[in-house]
């Protein structure tokens, strides 16, 4: 099907981007087939295959304490949850690939260090309170997100969060209970809870990304229904929902600057570490180099099976057509 | 119930959770780390489903004695822990891992199906939930074995490797556990003999089918499930680490 | 190369009185590789009775703005030896109604080429206004085992991993609003 991919050097340019506005302020999906400025294309493409490399990468902090959860119920759980990150993983290179990009050359760009992921993931998990925190606090500012792409213009990747949304309440929830049980537990969970909260508040908060002013992207984002809010706007209300729950867990908060506005109704918070943020995103935290390590490593090491299983279609094709 | 038969069921239901705690453990050591995206989350399903046979196993077991399925699991050392030692080599490449789920999954779906009709109707309810997971297991892993044993040389080989390594590992499955002889008679569970006739007619017809040679040497096949490989004790140090950290602690 | 495997569009019925409806799409080699595969991910959770697969290459597709310009032709068929008579499963989707799905299954029809199978479908299933069509040759498309034994093996399991379920943590949304109650409760733990 010729996909059209419109640039502004096309002479319709101008009038088939205005009907393509038109269509989204109507609320239309915008799907695979239909008209679409190469801007639009490309900025899609960089957001889902980033948030899917997310997905991807974040299975690494927490897969790493499945052998060490305490009970049978929380292996369980924690394995189910990992597990559901990689069909996340899965659902939004599905959402790419309807756009003419291939899975391999996402995976190309990600584990040659050239795609970026969602910063979070480059903290180390220190201890099984870790697990708990990151699925309230973690999941919950992914779930601000994907709540507000649910409602994206591209067909495909609203889908996709939908979906991802369904699943993802029950990662925050599991999270909650999790670090709400520890609050009350023995002195020794209280303080790996306090602990897990105090290292992971900050880099949840950054999770959204810079402040609207500093996020040249954000404005024709909004405009083509890719983004339906400002990152401090999912922020603030991220803030919202958590700040005072963790605070009425008994548990405090790393932020001496955090205090309720009656005006406003918001939690102000203090100043966020934009430099810790940047120094993050530009592969000097604490986990970079491990984490992709570990993804070339599963996918060097796995390029014998699926090349096995690929030899293995094609002599069952030959075969078919032999009989 | 008589004592004996008792304490021979509990010992029976111990093992089967034990070789599916140990093998969900080794499984998920995979997790993050799979050759693909998709067979990350397929091998995730088996763990979960393991564990739930698990809980299950120890449940029956509870049901009994009233011992505490996580007490079990996480309180227990090597000397205690009644699995069979396929289940703790490590996890190796994806043949390793998927070779051995395949001589465990197809022990396991003809164990089930043989011990439907339990007389013991707990049991006989436990096994009806676990044979629909298995099932589909067995369908997974047969169709890895299939194509990894005819894919490329590279895969053969592993695979193969796999085997001669495996094999006689694999027969411990069907060696009876002090007492067996008791639940087998008062009909509470299968006869293992017939099964392992049975593993071993569809085993080696699938294996042969998919390219590959059963080894001439079996090697070591241990027999008492109080035996385990070196590899135990870290599996349960690290698999117990976190519920052994804070001895106060009541719930997780 | 592309170690990544084809990619297989999903067709998932969730019980038998809905439609197949497409999910999204796996990487598999084969395809009973992909329908295990398209089980293990799209059947985690409940619900599902049957599923069905189609290599994405063989998914030909239009949208009702394509249609509307008149791009009627499918690309490369000829490439595809599909010049013969043939059934096609004709899928559509009519909303631009937020959901996890895309194109619903509507029926069957009979074709020389993809798009003398579009106008037959265009023709047949009237009954709502098309936003999307895949018309897909019905030889391409490889589905579950319809057993009750396979649909228990496959499908029934997930009903019970009620832990994946986030009703399964009801409770903590009320144990939270206890703490709201009065501010000290704290004090207490
Ligand atoms: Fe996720
Ligand atoms: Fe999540
Ligand atoms: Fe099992």
């Amino acid at each position: 099907m010729p996909v059209k991919y419109g640039v502004p050097s096309d002479p319709d340019y101008t009038e088939r981007l205005a009907e393509f506005e038109a269509r989204i302020k109507r609320g239309e999906k915008i799907e695979p087939g239909d008209w679409m400025p190469e801007e639009y294309r490309r900025q899609l493409i960089r957001m889902i295959s980033q948030h899917a490399h997310s997905e991807v990468v974040g299975m690494l902090p927490e897969g790493a304490w499945i052998t060490r959860a305490p009970t049978l119920k929380r292996k369980m759980i924690l394995v189910a949850k990992v597990q559901d990150e990689a069909g996340h993983g899965q659902y939004l290179y599905h959402a790419a690939e309807t756009l003419g990009v291939s899975r391999e050359a996402m995976l190309d760009a990600l584990l040659s260090g050239k795609a970026k992921y969602s910063s979070i993931f480059n903290y180390p998990t220190l201890t099984w309170a870790d697990i708990g925190t990151i699925g309230w606090l973690v999941d919950g500012a992914a779930i601000k997100n994907q709540t507000m792409l649910a409602a994206c213009s591209y067909g495909p990747y609203s889908r996709a969060m939908v979906r991802i949304c369904a699943e993802e309440t029950f990662h925050h929830k599991q999270g909650k209970e999790m670090v709400l049980l520890y609050a009350k537990g023995t002195p020794k969970q209280r303080q790996m809870a306090q602990d897990a909260i105090n290292r992971w508040w900050w880099p949840a908060l950054m999770m959204m990304g810079p402040h609207d002013k500093d996020s040249p992207n954000t404005e024709v984002l909004v405009r083509w229904g890719i983004k339906t809010k400002t990152n401090d706007q999912v922020r603030q209300e991220f803030i919202n929902e958590h700040a005072p729950e963790i605070l009425e867990a008994g548990l405090t908060l790393p932020d001496p600057d955090l205090r309720y506005d009656e005006q406003t109704g918001n939690w102000l918070h203090g100043p966020i570490n934009w430099d810790e943020f940047w120094q993050v995103v530009g592969g000097n935290g604490p986990m970079n180099k491990e984490r992709l390590e570990a993804r070339r490593r599963a996918h060097a090491e796995g390029a014998w099976v699926r090349e096995a299983l690929e030899a293995y279609a094609a002599k069952q094709q030959k075969t078919a057509v032999a009989v | 119930m008589r004592p004996e038969v008792r304490e021979a069921l509990i010992a029976k239901l111990t093992a089967l959770a034990d070789d599916e705690v140990i093998l969900a453990h080794r499984n998920s050591e995979w997790t993050g780390h799979g050759p693909i995206l998709e067979e990350d989350i397929a091998l995730a399903n088996i763990v979960q489903d393991e564990l739930g046979h698990a809980t299950l196993w120890y449940g029956l077991r509870q049901a009994l004695d009233g011992s505490d399925p996580d007490r079990l699991a996480f309180f227990r050392d090597a000397y205690e822990y009644r699995n069979c030692e396929l289940v703790e080599l490590p996890k190796g490449d994806w043949a390793f891992t998927m070779l051995r789920q395949f001589l465990f999954d197809l022990y396991e779906t003809l164990w089930l199906e043989a011990a439907q009709h339990s007389t013991y109707q707990p049991l006989a309810e436990a096994v009806q939930k676990i044979m629909r997971e298995e099932r589909f297991h067995l369908q997974h892993t047969y169709a890895w074995v299939e194509r990894l044993g005819l894919g490329t040389e590279e895969s053969n080989r592993r695979l193969q490797q796999a085997l001669d390594m495996q094999w006689g590992y694999a027969q411990q499955l069907f060696v009876p556990i002090p007492g067996e002889e008791l639940l087998v008679a008062e009909g509470i569970v299968p006869d293992l003999a017939p099964i392992k006739a049975r593993w071993l007619e569809l085993a080696t017809r699938h294996l042969q089918n998919s390219g590959l040679k059963l080894p001439i040497n079996p090697g070591y096949q241990p027999t008492s499930r109080a035996g385990h490989t070196e590899h135990l004790w870290s599996i349960l140090a690290e698999m117990q680490s976190t519920a052994r950290w804070d001895a106060e602690a009541k719930v997780w | 190369m592309d170690t990544q495997w084809p990619r297989w569009e999903v067709f998932k019925q969730d019980t038998p009185s809905k439609p197949h409806q497409a999910v999204g799409s796996v990487h598999a080699a084969d395809p009973q590789h992909a329908l295990l595969t398209a089980r293990n991910i799209f059947a985690r959770r409940p619900q599902a009775v049957s599923m069905w697969v189609a290599r994405a290459d063989d998914i030909f597709s239009w949208t009702k703005e394509e249609i509307a310009e008149g791009q009627l032709k499918a690309e490369s068929h000829e490439a595809r030896g599909l010049q013969h008579p043939a059934k096609y499963l004709a899928f559509r989707k009519t909303s631009h109604k937020r959901s996890m799905t895309f194109v619903d299954y509507v029926g069957e029809v009979e074709a020389t080429t993809p798009e003398e199978a579009l106008r037959k479908a265009q023709a047949t299933f009237t009954d709502a206004e098309a936003l999307a069509w895949w018309l897909v040759p019905a030889a391409r498309v490889f589905k579950s085992d319809p057993s009750p034994q396979t649909i228990e093996s496959w499908f029934a399991p997930a009903k019970d991993k009620t832990y994946k379920q986030q009703q399964y943590y009801a409770t903590i949304g009320a144990h939270v609003s206890k703490h709201k109650v009065g501010r000290g409760v704290e004090d207490e733990a």
